[in-house]
């Protein structure tokens, strides 16, 4: 449905240029979910910009249901208004000189050839329906509150049936309880539309919860994409690893290489481990060992194979704590439950589970 | 960009491409045209001006045939004359003095009705707008009725409780009359700006020097005063280029005391009583002008950008404390009271006294109005005073919109200059314009000059009254509103049409009656480029109290009054309900 192929953008500035986007590729099928997840910066809304056409690439395509809709190089640049989409913004940008029928309206009276009043009236109180605000079709946009705006723009955005529906961090506005109840509407509604999504956030539990593939974006490349649980279990590199939930790293070294499996001494820790490897390790290679908070079982008694450190934080969450421990010259973040009761000062002993580690040389 | 040069070149064209296909055909005319029409209304001018002033001889237009270029003009005009000797001086005491003045009014006003409380404050604050709707050549001739040595109401009152002999005691026709009047003219503009000021102010700041221990004038001196100084001075410079720009004032007080400024000296160049006009000298004394005010203009530039930098605006609704006056309450009043009186209540009341008693002290009769109704000048010039000011006000505030937005949503070359032309029409004085769309047209033979069209196309350089209120209020507007209609499918002129215009719409409107108001209050323009085809009113009421029809000028003068005192109240809403707004 959507295929980006070597996607560059670079913005001219006072000292240059600043390539913000530096070779995108990636499909969306048919019916597809897909989301640009990263720091803000990674090129992320650039790319979903260019794809709206809002903004022009350098270099690349863009073809949206086998239409090509960007590609500089042969001159071919079709404006927004003339893309099959559907948008919604961050700040919802929904236009308060009208109510929210005409908000919804907007897009079909603005298409040419006319759209009958009976017809437009019909679909918008059925995109209002859709997300349940069919009983403030009359309503001031102004008096609505976020979430009533967040539904406006959706209905604004699906009203014309588009091919495709981007999302630019469309729930980053909302407050902590909303955003989670909208992002299950928001997935129930795509999912009962049935239409092409892509989605743009930098929060890694939206992606994760929504998405069918995620790509994680930084410095303007994609640098890894695929199923949410791929992603985040099996990390390619540390950006992707310390940006998809927090990540603990442990310096060690190569022990013994077998195939699929090596063995490691942690710095500062008396035992070793065995860690999966997809890489061919060399015994005496220095390694990281990745592995993540919940991955690690924290105790305050010592127990055979587990790693002394001292407590040196506590951060109580509510239901959880996270332990910050100090091995060595790292620091450690492991969750652990709040019935756990230790101080700072304390000694702890932590177990790592070595299936759900991962191994990078370290540089 | 540097680091792609090979990917730079065909980027260019693109972009062109680009920019035709967002705004589509519809678009790029209106966005062109705007551009276009900002660059004749405000820059040919003043080029035809420019070369005007190097054109010799000087009583020929610039590109006659015989015509050349020389520094004759510069010559004669700068080397050891009158000029220097005596309008310089003239003009700088005469800006100075009238400054001084309405600065010291506005300021004590702007204070009195916005931080203390000061009884009838609302009722004080619309008697106030009075002058700044009623044309100053009115206000002038008012002012010679009530202050005149001999036949002044007030020296006949002063005569007569003093036992003073005639003339005397107020002369009016003398340079302190001129600075007095001109001062008291310029107040209520310089008293909107100042209040604005004041209202936006974060009182915190002065909460802030109270729970420190500082007395309220510690406070005043140490606080206030500082912070608000940006939003001071930047109005002090706005008044001295009003000042400068002032003519009715000179030509109805200051020349029968023989006093001559710049604009005056300008309008005789143009106007001698019996020689051919002398284009060139004319031109070359605004040249001297025109640098002044520009060099004004960039201060004020300046001071502008650092007033909003300065002040946080966070559009929060700030309620400042109110000082209590105390003791000092009937002082105040006075002051406003006697302010008031001069300004606004005495000038009406003698107006439409005169109209009906013609000055003398005959009776009462309505000759005055029968036999200006029968004037064949008088309905025509209604209709011009309206259709010019109508019309130029709505096609400033069209021009200015259009420009506003695509300085500000476009990238082009030229961006700046565009924002710099639609900004420089604030300081350029409305003499130099009149002479400059003048020489223009006599220049290029479209048949326009000595039309009612000339003064509508002279009236429209006003250009930056309108761009900077839709500036202000596009930088408001999310540009996520426009590219959601984009996105929708919605073609530029839609997103212009159903978008931007409706949210623009309160300051498109208050662009409008600003620059409504404006128009009909404008004498120097019509004044410079009248014709029999062309009088508008305030032209009219001159030159019936030059030919000493006192009672059919001050006829003129109160249906002027009678048609603006309504404005003032549709005004002050406006103005009092954007204060409640903010």
């Amino acid at each position: 449905m959507l295929t980006v192929r070597g996607l560059t953008k670079t913005y001219a500035t006072a000292d240059g240029g600043f390539q913000a986007l530096k070779g995108i590729d990636f499909d969306i099928p048919q019916g597809g979910f897909y989301t640009l997840l990263g720091e803000s910066g990674c090129g992320k809304s650039t790319t979903l910009r260019c794809v709206a056409g809002l903004e022009e690439p350098d270099g690349g395509s863009i073809s949206i249901g086998g239409e090509v809709v960007a590609d500089p190089e042969r001159g071919v640049q079709v404006p927004a208004f003339e893309r099959d989409i559907g948008l919604v913004f961050q700040s919802y940008a929904i236009w308060p000189h009208m109510d929210v029928f005409a908000n919804v309206a907007y897009p079909l009276r603005v298409r040419r050839p006319r759209v009958a009043a009976a017809d437009i009236r019909t679909r918008v109180m059925e995109a209002l329906r859709l997300v349940g605000m069919e009983d403030y079709a009359g309503r001031q946009a102004t008096k609505l509150s976020g979430g009533q705006q967040q539904r406006v723009a959706f209905a604004r955005a699906l009203v014309r049936r588009p091919k495709l529906l981007l999302l630019d961090e469309p729930l980053s506005n909302l407050d902590a309880k909303l955003r989670e109840q909208m992002r299950f509407e928001l997935q129930e509604l795509v999912a009962r539309t049935g239409v092409t999504t892509l989605y743009v956030t930098h929060d890694q539990s939206e992606a994760l919860a929504m998405s069918d593939t995620v790509a994680v974006m930084a410095g303007g490349r994609i640098v890894q994409s695929g199923a949410p649980r791929d992603v985040y279990g099996r990390p390619d590199n540390r950006i992707v690893a310390n940006f998809l939930g927090s990540a603990n790293f442990l310096r060690g070294k190569v022990v013994e290489a077998r195939d699929g499996l090596a063995t490691v001494a942690l710095d500062g820790g008396a035992s070793t481990i065995d860690v999966p490897s997809r890489a061919r390790l060399s015994p005496g290679a220095a390694v990281d060992v990745i592995f993540r908070p919940e991955d690690v079982t924290t105790r305050l008694d010592p127990l055979d194979g587990t790693i002394e450190c001292a407590v040196e934080r506590i951060v109580f969450q509510g239901g959880m704590s996270e332990y910050q421990l100090r091995l060595g010259p790292t620091l450690l973040r492991t969750v652990v439950h709040p019935s756990v009761s230790a101080q700072a000062g304390d000694r702890a002993w932590i177990a790592i589970q070595p299936e759900r580690c991962i191994l990078f040389a370290a540089n | 960009m540097a680091v792609q040069a090979d990917d730079a070149a065909p980027v260019v064209p693109v972009a062109r491409r680009k920019r035709r296909g967002q705004l589509g055909l519809a678009g790029t005319i209106a966005v062109a045209g705007a551009a276009a029409a900002a660059l004749y209304l405000v820059l040919a001018p003043l080029l035809a001006l420019l070369a005007t002033a190097f054109r010799g001889p000087s009583d020929m237009l610039p590109f006659e045939s015989g015509a050349h270029w020389t520094f004759d003009n510069l010559v004669d005009v700068y080397v050891n004359t009158p000029l220097l000797s005596n309008v310089l001086p003239s003009t700088a005491i005469f800006v100075l003095g009238s400054v001084t003045v309405t600065f010291f009014a506005a300021f004590t006003l702007a204070w009195l009705v916005e931080r203390t409380d000061l009884p009838w404050r609302t009722a004080i604050f619309t008697a106030i707008l009075f002058p700044l709707l009623v044309p100053g050549v009115v206000m002038a001739f008012a002012w010679t009725l009530l202050f005149a040595p001999n036949a002044g109401w007030i020296n006949v009152a002063l005569r007569g409780i003093l036992g003073l002999e005639s003339p005397g005691p107020i002369n009016i026709f003398s340079m302190g009359g001129l600075i007095l009047c001109q001062g008291v003219a310029s107040v209520p503009f310089v008293f909107l700006l100042l209040g604005a000021a004041m209202r936006t102010m974060n009182p915190a700041l002065e909460e802030a020097s109270s729970a420190s221990g500082a007395r309220p004038l510690t406070t005043f001196f140490r606080v206030t005063l500082p912070v608000l100084r940006p939003g001071v001075l930047a109005p002090l410079i706005l008044a001295t280029l009003v000042a400068l720009e002032q003519f009715e004032m000179p030509l109805i007080i200051g020349f029968p005391a023989r006093i001559n400024v710049f604009s005056t000296r300008l309008y005789f160049d143009l106007n001698p009583e019996d020689e051919l006009p002398a284009y060139g000298k004319a031109a070359a004394v605004a040249l001297l002008f025109l640098a002044a005010a520009v060099l004004l203009l960039i201060v004020y530039n300046h001071l502008i950008r650092r007033a909003e930098r300065f002040v946080t605006v966070t559009g929060k609704g700030y309620r400042p404390t109110r000082y209590a006056l105390g003791k000092w309450r009937l002082p105040a009043l006075l002051f406003v009271g006697i302010y008031l009186a001069v300004a606004a209540i005495l000038p009406a009341i003698v107006l439409v006294w005169t109209s009906f008693a013609g000055g003398s002290s005959e009776g009462m009769s309505l000759d005055a109005y029968r036999t200006l109704l029968a004037d064949r000048r008088f309905w025509p010039a209604v209709g011009n005073t309206f259709l010019v000011a109508g019309l130029s006000a709505g096609i400033i505030t069209l021009i200015g919109a259009l420009l506003a937005w695509q300085i500000l949503r476009l990238r082009f070359p030229g961006r700046r200059l565009l924002d710099v032309v639609s900004f420089m029409s604030i300081g350029i004085p409305a003499v130099i314009t009149g002479f400059a769309v003048m020489v223009l047209h006599l220049t290029i033979p479209i048949g326009l000059y000595g039309t009612v069209w000339i003064l509508v196309l002279a009236y429209s350089y006003r250009l930056a009254v309108s761009t900077r209120l839709s500036r202000a209020s596009l930088i408001q507007i999310h540009p996520e509103l426009e590219e959601a209609s984009v996105a929708s499918g919605g073609r530029w002129i839609d997103t212009i049409r159903r978008v931007v215009l409706p949210l623009l719409g309160p300051s498109l409107m208050a662009s409008f009656l600003l620059l409504f108001i404006v128009g009909f209050r404008e004498f120097t323009i019509p004044m410079i480029l009248q014709s029999e085809d062309n009088w508008v009113l305030s032209v009219i009421m001159w030159k019936l109290q030059a030919d000493r029809q006192t009672a059919q000028a001050a006829a003129v003068g109160t249906l002027i009054l009678l048609f603006v005192t309504p404005v003032i109240f549709v005004l002050r809403r406006h103005l009092l309900s954007r204060q409640g707004e903010s």
